[in-house]
This record gives structure tokens, C-alpha cells and sequence, in this order.
């Protein structure tokens, strides 16, 4: 149960990722933007000539500031349909368009309802707000995640609906706005009553955090912290940032909620004087701690690693303890400590909690985009100037940081003997050298592949994770790999941790591998890989022990049949009827066909928009939606052609049929014209089987050809036993 | 021998996965099972012939089934039908 809790808050906190991510963007512009057009910045600076009201470069300022800022004035519905999207299983364009629809008809109700009740009049101060234009209740990005989480279980729920024929045209994904524009109605109605209590509910914790002062500012941080090793720290801190939870403030005669609101209101507001540090308390703590205290960490960790290993191992901490300073993403560093000495880690929370408190207590007013990095310092704090923010006690601050982290790790380092990198056995530098990948490669493939070291790498997850049967769903968010698997006992944290992880954290099904900023490409690699390759090699991988794919027995079984068997009496070659990249056939994504439910055969992903005859023969039909074709060879063999997953859905479009039932053709003739682009757009998949859909029992298939393939060359065999 | 006729239900007719379906189920039976469509038939064993046939949504085909289990066959294909088609 614990571990099913924690895997739907994995998947909400990652969910978060998608909305989160835009905010440096806008953060960017609206800083650089409103900072440049505030007068009193440009007269600090004596810009007043160059950039001052009434020149070209501050209208474009203004420009910047607004397209900035209209991105923090719309979160809620940026929410609404980024939560969405994370939480739907599939066909996620289609919970995005529902979310916005629901978004909507929540509000437009909501607003119905204050009218109906004699107007925001007979409404608390505050209760109510402008949303997109409506005047609604004032939910925050609450409302938008109410609507993304319900969206999302809807969709989850009815994207694959069947309706009675008559209304056949309303069912699968077209149904999931429809249902989700009913249920909004009444869950705005709803809100209309349950809001105003909740409403009360957050004031009165926003309240409690308000005056919890000091105190509350370094349980928040250490909390913050805490969360981090499980991922969790988005769900917790978001609150703060983006509703009443952090606080209220009025700017510029504007009720704002939450603190990251307020400040970004306040940095847009020319009439700023001093930033609100009630508001900012839950924010600059991150900039000497992240700019100052782990580096320091990172130099401790370097001289106390062992001279011979310093050198391999500053690479590591050096970009690791850069990536914390430039953009506040502290992962990387922290998880180089957080497995092997936990202890670090705490007494790191602790500090954090710190450092909070100690920006709280010098009343530091630096607001954040995202995380506590020297982009941001720098925008948000510097170019402010010291009589808005206070910016120097961040360095203050942080000097002492950097100098007590140092010793403090120095000393715990080599009093405990904590086998951080560079000081254990061999393996436990937790460095990703090329010569392991070679090591590795050689291990898996004894034949000596071709794939490029990316696919290594992908081929080491998806061998860690079970195998790609056992892996549901790949996704990540800045610094992790989340992955969710089948069964939770195959995986192997070891080897995921060698493929150049600084960490692997699982709980039940959910799996994050911690990665750092690079893990956006380890994942499209991952995912790339998982398309196109074939089963993991299965002579020496764990999985293959526990396999329990019905798939894979099946083809285990086929090959002793095979060893065992009499001898070929006779094999006939079907060529690849496309220019393109061959595969066995079980990685084809569809169950049917991996299965070899229809036949046996191969999968190939054809990279150029031609279908040519694999051999002589005879078209046996071309379906009407043209996306297969029946064969039969000259030489007796049924084959279906079957060109990717799902096309049947496109009804024709994107595929040119050349020729027509029981025509003959000879090898090479070309029979189906593809596009291509609009194929993988609009297809869920372009592997496409090849098989031979009437196989007798002593008829086996033998691939012939892996990897790049010519239409004409040889892909597989059938043999036939005596 | 026994029979009965059926209109696809499903939105893209007896396209390449439920064909394939199609002739697994047909399999498990000693019966000769052929599916009837206008004009055209096809035992239901063969995929190529069934897929050849091009049944649309809509469109109502003779199932026939026979031999020594053709009591409990044509039932299960009937509840087959009704489920995948």
C-alpha cells in the first residue's frame, strides 16, 4: 500500500515537471524585462539614455516582460493541462484538450454560482478572482491540479469507450472531453460550496506557517531536503510557491497567492520598494547552500579521496558541484554522498534548514525561477540591487557556508572513514569510464555488436530494469530516470547504478535512476532503444532466470525444438521488402504480433517511403485502408505485410497503394508508396511485421538479418524439418 | 452441421489482429469452421484467406461449423464473435 502511495505521488510529482519546466523561461523574461524597464534600476546603472521609457530596446523590454509574465499569471491552467498530460497513461494530447475544456467549464461554473448568490459582493475579500478572464473562485494552482488529477482519471478510465453504433462517432478518446465537460459542471457547482472551506482551511495553515517565523522557515527547508532522495520535494514545496499556503500579499492592488507569485508580482511591479520576505523565505535559502555549501562539499570530497583516484574523481565533482552552482540542480552532488555516507546527507538537511532560516533572519528578498542557481542570483537579486534584496548576505552567508561544509565533510570524511568517491574498492568510484562500457559490452555481446555506446547504455538500463518486458512506463524529470516496472524483484540496482548513475532509489514498482541534467538524453536514447531493439541478450542476464513472458518461453522453447530437431530438409529466403532496419520479430510493440499470434516472421522499421514485392509472386490482396499486404510467394509461402502498429486507424491516409489484387509481380516491384513523417506522427508505431501467417508445424523461421537492411536482401529464412 | 450469422460489430471489420485471433480460436476445434461473406468463403483456420475476404463493419457473415465438436464450436465461436468482432 505504502509503495502504491508512493508510486502515484512519484507519478503527480512528475507530472509537475512539464509546467515546472517553463518557468526559467519566463522567469528569464519577465526578469531581464521588467528589471531593464524599472526606472530606478536604469538610473542605479545610468542607463536612463540608452534604454529609458520612450527607446526601441524598452519596448522591447516591455515586450519580454509581459510574455514573461503572462506565464505566471496563468499557471493554474498550464497546470491543469501539464498534470494532465503527465498522468495520462495515453493518447495524452487528448487529456490536454480535455483539461483546458474542463478547466473552463469549472470556472465558467463557478462563476455561474457566485453570480446566482448575489456576486462577488456577498463574497469574502480576496475569496475571488480573475481566472483566464472569468470571475471564479480564487484557486490557485490547486484548481488546476483538481482538474488535471480528475481529468487524467477519467481519461485514464474511458479513452478506449465503446458506444452502442449510433453514437459509435462519440466513443474512444472523443468521449473523454465530453465525459470530463459534464463531471467539471458539477465539480464547479461543488467548489462553488467546498472551496470557500478549504479556502479557509489554507489560510489558517498559511497562517500557522506566517508565524511559525524562524522555526518554520528551517523545518521547511529541512523538509524540503529530506524529500529530495525520494523525489517528492516538487509535491511539498509547490504549495508554498504557488498558493495561499506560502501567504497572501497585496501588489500593486492585486490579492497574490503564494510566494513565488508574489515575488514575480513584485519584481513586475515598478513600485517595489523591498521584496517580501515573508514571501521569499521559502526561496533564497537555496543560494548559499547550493552556490556555496556543496561545492564546498565537493572540494572536501576531493581531497580526501585517495591521490592516485583525485584525478578521475575532480572530473566528477567538478561538473557536479558547477551544475549545483549555475543552475541550482544539486542532485548530481548530493546523490555522490546521499548512498554511501547518509549521514552526510542529514547533517546537509540540517544546513539547509539553515540556510533558510538564516536568509529568513537577514531578510534576503531573492526570488527563484526554479532552483537557487547564480542565473538566478544574478537576475533576481544582484540586479535588483542590495536595498531591494539584501543579495549580499547571500555571499556573507555563503563564504562561512562553503568554509564550515569543507571541514565539516573533511573532517567526518576521514574520521568515519565514509567511502565516498575515490576512497572505496575499485568498483565503488562512481565514475562511468569508457573501458567498463567496453568490459560490459563484451560481457553482453560476445559477438561483438555494432551499436553505438548511447544503446550500451540504454541496453544496461533496460538489463537493470528486468528486461524491456518488465519495463511499463519511462519517464523523467530533471535530474532522474523514473521509471515504473512490472516486477519489482528483477531489477538490478548494481547495474543500473554502473551505467553512470549517481543513484538509484526504488520503492515497489518505482524506480528512479539519478542522473543529473544529461537524463533527458539518456531517455529519448532509452526510449529510441526500447522501439527498436530486439530482447535483451539473454544468456547471462538475470531476467532470463525469472522470464515470465509467455513470449519469450514460447521462442526459448522454439530454439531447443530447434537444436534438437532432425535435420533442414529444404529453406526458402524472404527478402526485406523495405530499405530500412531489421528486427526479430518479439520487439515489434504490439502483443499480437510480438506474440507471433498471427505468424512468425521479422519486424522492420523502413526508413525510406517504398513497399517493394520481397520475391515473385502474387498479391493476394491489398486492404482497403492499404496499410497491409497479402502475398504469396511463387514459392507457396503466405506472407503478410503489415506496415506499422495501429495503421488500420489511419484508414488509407498516408499510404499509396501501386498495385492491385491478384496482380503478379517480380522481386523489387514496388507496391506501396508511404509518408513516412505522417506515419510516425500519426501511427503509434512504424515497425512493421513481416510474416508468414501459415506456418506448419515443421516449418521454423530463421532471421537472417539484423540491423540495417536493403529492400531485396535476405531477412529471413523458413526452414523446413523432415 | 450447424450454423449461424453474425454482423461486425467492429469499427474496422476483420482486419489483421482479430483475423489472427480469429484463426487461433479456430484452431482448438476438430470442426471445419468457414466463414461465408457474400459471394466469398474462407475456413476460418487460414488467416490469409480470412483477411482476403475483406469483411467491413456492418456486414453480416455465415458462420458454418462442422464435425465431430460442432455443438460446443459453434457456440464458443458465436460468444468469439460477440466479444472480439
Amino acid at each position: 500500500m505504502k509503495d502504491k502511495i508512493f508510486g502515484v505521488l512519484q507519478r503527480v510529482g512528475r507530472s509537475f515537471m512539464l509546467p515546472i519546466a517553463i518557468l526559467p523561461v519566463a522567469g528569464l523574461l519577465l526578469g531581464i524585462g521588467s528589471s531593464f524597464t524599472n526606472t530606478t534600476v536604469l538610473e542605479t546603472y545610468g542607463l536612463m539614455e540608452v534604454m529609458g521609457p520612450g527607446t526601441i530596446l524598452n519596448a522591447i523590454l516591455q515586450v519580454m516582460s509581459e510574455a514573461g509574465n503572462i506565464v505566471f499569471a496563468n499557471l493554474p491552467i498550464l497546470f491543469a493541462m501539464g498534470v494532465a498530460i503527465g498522468m495520462a497513461k495515453k493518447e495524452k494530447e487528448v487529456a490536454a484538450l480535455a483539461a483546458a475544456i474542463a478547466f473552463f467549464i469549472m470556472h465558467a461554473s463557478i462563476s455561474a454560482m457566485i453570480t446566482i448568490h448575489g456576486g462577488t459582493e456577498s463574497m469574502l475579500s480576496g475569496a475571488t478572482a480573475s481566472v483566464c478572464g472569468i470571475t471564479s473562485l480564487q484557486m490557485g494552482v490547486f484548481g488546476g491540479i483538481i482538474v488535471g488529477l480528475g481529468v487524467a482519471a477519467l481519461h485514464n478510465r474511458f479513452y478506449k469507450i465503446e458506444l452502442p453504433q449510433v453514437l459509435s462517432f462519440f466513443g474512444g478518446t472523443r468521449f473523454v472531453p465530453i465525459i470530463c465537460s459534464l463531471v467539471y459542471v458539477l465539480v464547479g457547482i461543488l467548489m462553488f460550496y467546498i472551496w470557500p472551506v478549504v479556502q479557509n482551511g489554507i489560510y489558517a495553515v498559511g497562517d500557522v506557517v506566517l508565524k511559525s517565523g524562524y522555526f518554520g522557515t528551517w523545518v521547511y527547508g529541512l523538509m524540503e531536503r529530506l524529500l529530495i532522495p525520494f523525489g517528492l520535494h516538487h509535491v511539498f514545496y509547490l504549495p508554498f510557491w504557488q498558493t495561499a499556503v506560502g501567504g497572501t500579499l497585496e501588489v500593486g492592488g492585486q490579492l497574490i497567492e503564494g510566494a513565488q507569485n508574489i515575488y514575480f508580482a513584485q519584481l513586475a511591479d515598478p513600485n517595489t520598494s523591498v521584496f517580501a520576505v515573508s514571501a521569499t523565505r521559502f526561496m533564497s535559502g537555496k543560494f548559499p547552500l547550493m552556490i556555496f555549501g556543496l561545492p564546498g562539499a565537493a572540494l572536501a570530497m576531493y581531497k580526501t579521496a585517495r591521490p592516485e583516484k583525485r584525478k578521475e574523481v575532480g572530473g566528477l565533482l567538478m561538473s557536479a558541484a558547477l551544475t549545483s552552482m549555475l543552475t541550482g540542480i544539486t542532485e548530481p552532488l548530493e546523490f555522490t554522498f546521499l548512498f554511501v555516507a547518509p549521514l552526510l546527507y542529514g547533517i546537509h538537511c540540517v544546513f539547509a534548514g539553515l540556510a533558510y532560516m538564516l536568509m529568513h533572519l537577514f531578510e534576503v528578498g531573492v526570488g527563484m525561477t526554479f532552483s537557487g542557481g547564480l542565473i538566478d542570483m544574478f537576475l533576481f537579486g544582484i540586479l535588483q540591487g542590495n536595498a531591494k534584496t539584501n543579495w549580499i548576505w547571500i555571499v556573507i552567508v555563503g563564504i562561512v557556508y562553503f568554509v564550515v561544509y569543507y571541514l565539516l565533510f573533511t573532517l567526518l570524511i576521514r574520521k568515519l572513514d565514509l567511502k565516498t568517491p575515490g576512497r572505496g574498492d575499485e568498483e565503488e568510484v562512481k565514475l562511468y569510464r569508457r573501458s567498463d562500457v567496453e568490459a560490459r559490452k563484451n560481457v553482453t555481446n560476445g559477438n561483438g555488436s555494432q551499436a553505438s555506446d548511447e544503446d550500451e547504455i540504454s541496453a544496461m538500463i533496460t538489463q537493470g530494469l528486468g528486461g524491456k518486458a518488465n519495463i511499463s512506463d519511462v519517464d523523467c524529470c530533471a535530474t532522474r530516470l523514473r521509471c515504473t516496472v512490472i516486477d519489482a524483484v528483477l531489477v538490478d540496482k548494481e547495474l543500473l547504478k554502473s551505467t553512470g548513475a549517481s543513484g538509484v532509489v526504488q520503492k515497489g514498482e518505482g524506480v528512479q535512476i539519478i542522473y543529473g541534467p544529461r537524463v533527458t538524453v539518456i531517455k529519448s536514447n532509452l526510449e529510441d532503444y526500447l522501439a527498436n531493439v530486439e530482447e535483451m541478450p539473454k544468456d547471462n542476464s538475470k531476467a532470463n532466470v525469472k522470464e515470465n513472458t509467455e513470449t519469450t518461453v514460447e521462442v526459448n522453447a522454439e530454439k531447443s525444438y530447434d537444436k534438437n530437431s532432425e535435420k533442414v530438409v529444404k529453406s526458402i529466403v524472404i527478402s526485406s521488402p523495405v530499405n530500412g532496419v531489421a528486427a526479430d520479430l518479439s520487439t515489434a510493440p504490439d502483443e499480437a504480433f510480438a506474440g507471433r499470434m498471427m505468424g512468425d516472421g521479422a519486424a522492420v522499421v523502413p526508413e525510406q517511403g517504398v513497399v517493394y514485392a520481397p520475391e515473385d509472386g502474387e498479391i493476394a490482396f491489398v486492404f482497403d485502408t492499404k496499410h497491409a499486404i497479402g502475398f504469396l510467394t511463387d514459392s507457396g509461402v503466405s506472407l503478410l505485410l503489415h506496415i506499422g502498429i495501429d495503421t488500420v486507424k489511419l484508414d488509407g491516409n498516408g499510404f499509396e497503394a501501386l498495385v492491385e489484387t491478384g496482380q503478379h509481380v517480380v522481386k523489387g516491384t514496388p507496391m506501396l508508396k508511404l509518408d513516412l513523417d505522417y506515419l510516425k506522427e500519426n501511427a503509434p508505431s512504424i515497425v512493421s511485421p513481416i510474416i508468414c501467417t501459415e506456418l506448419e508445424d515443421n516449418q521454423k523461421i530463421r532471421l537472417l538479418k539484423e540491423g540495417t537492411v536493403q529492400a531485396g536482401e535476405a531477412l529471413f529464412a523458413i526452414d523446413i524439418y523432415e | 452441421m450447424k450454423n449461424f450469422n453474425y454482423t461486425i460489430t467492429d469499427e474496422i471489420g476483420i482486419h489483421a489482429r482479430p483475423a489472427g485471433l480469429l484463426a487461433k480460436e479456430a484452431k482448438k476445434y476438430s470442426s471445419k469452421i468457414t466463414i461465408h461473406a457474400g459471394e466469398k468463403s474462407a475456413e476460418a483456420t487460414k488467416l490469409m484467406a480470412l483477411m482476403q475476404l475483406g469483411v467491413k463493419c456492418g456486414q453480416t457473415i455465415e458462420v458454418t461449423v462442422e464435425g465431430e465438436d460442432e455443438a460446443t464450436a459453434v457456440e464458443e465461436m458465436k460468444a468469439f464473435f460477440e466479444q472480439n468482432l
